[in-house]
């Protein structure tokens, strides 16, 4: 009964592996073509900016803590109000705001950038294509 | 009856996990590949030593989620599909506790992308209930004859 749920077990991982690695490959695909929407950067080009960039981190605190870009300051919507002054104390205005948050259909990153551009009336803040999943590599 | 109560318990354990893949695999919300959320969820638990293994679980897991749900309606692979099935669900089960223990304050990814504050008490509630309901499917499985004969 043993190997009779062994060899069922196996037929139905690998049965599961088939369209896991075809929608693997499809969505690395994808990622590549994906357009970039209005206000949006791709890693790469931010990554060529170098320290013209001032990388904003739109997660929770608890987030920011454990992992960040390095250098990123924390701004994000819970606690605007109590990090907006240090953030703006620690910005360098001549360095590109690219606000980020987890990645996948996260609106963190979107929502600060534009209260960056509205509330502070910042121009040319941009947000980072993928997020911080894209920062690790996912 | 008891044919009837496996019957209805094959077919709601079969929707849960159809529902809870294909909305990781699928986000109709937004159109797009469910992926990247999902890894961003199994990274929130914690459990992993590294982002990469949360990419190929969030590829894999919710295919094998619809996988073995369809194929516990195939007499030749519904043991095997019970038992991938139990196998998952202790899983969730564990890393929902083991969030619940460390005390993070996480959207749970079981059903696709999910805002709402988690609810740990509800969801290890959810997760034993369907522990318990794949875990009668796996028995009646493993004491369901063999539908081959074995030969003479």
């Amino acid at each position: 009964m043993i190997a009779r749920a062994a060899r069922q077990l196996a037929l139905v991982l690998a049965l599961a592996l088939i369209p896991a690695v075809v929608s693997g490959a499809w969505q690395l695909a994808w990622k590549k073509a994906e357009p970039l929407a209005a206000g949006e950067v791709r890693l790469a080009t931010a990554r060529e900016w170098g320290a013209r960039v001032q990388w904003v981190d739109a997660r929770s605190r608890a987030k920011f803590e454990r992992t960040r870009i390095p250098g990123a300051l924390l701004l994000n919507e819970d606690e605007w109000d109590k990090l907006v002054g240090p953030f703006l104390d620690a910005w360098d205005a001549d360095k590109t705001l690219v606000v980020y948050c987890d990645g996948g259909s996260c609106e963190a990153s979107h929502q600060v950038a534009a209260r960056l551009r509205k509330d502070l009336m910042i121009g040319g803040v941009l947000v980072l294509k993928g997020g911080f999943a894209e920062w690790q590599g996912l | 009856m008891a044919g009837l109560v496996i019957a209805g318990l094959r077919l709601a354990v079969a929707g849960v996990f159809l529902y809870a893949g294909t909305l990781k695999i699928w986000d109709f919300t937004h159109l797009r590949s469910a992926t990247p959320d999902f890894t961003i969820a199994i990274q929130n638990f914690r459990l992993l030593p590294s982002p990469d293994l949360a990419l190929l679980l969030a590829v894999y897991l919710p295919w094998l989620e619809v996988t073995a749900a369809s194929a516990l309606f195939i007499r030749r692979l519904a043991l095997g599909a019970a038992t991938a099935l139990l196998g998952l669900s202790a899983v969730f089960l564990g890393a929902v506790g083991s969030a619940w223990w460390r005390g993070l304050d996480i959207a749970c990814g079981c059903f696709g992308k999910e805002n709402a504050p988690t609810d740990f008490r509800f969801l290890l509630l959810r997760n034993t209930a369907l522990l318990a309901a794949v875990a009668v499917l796996f028995l009646h499985e493993w004491r369901r004859p063999s539908p081959t004969p074995p030969h003479s």
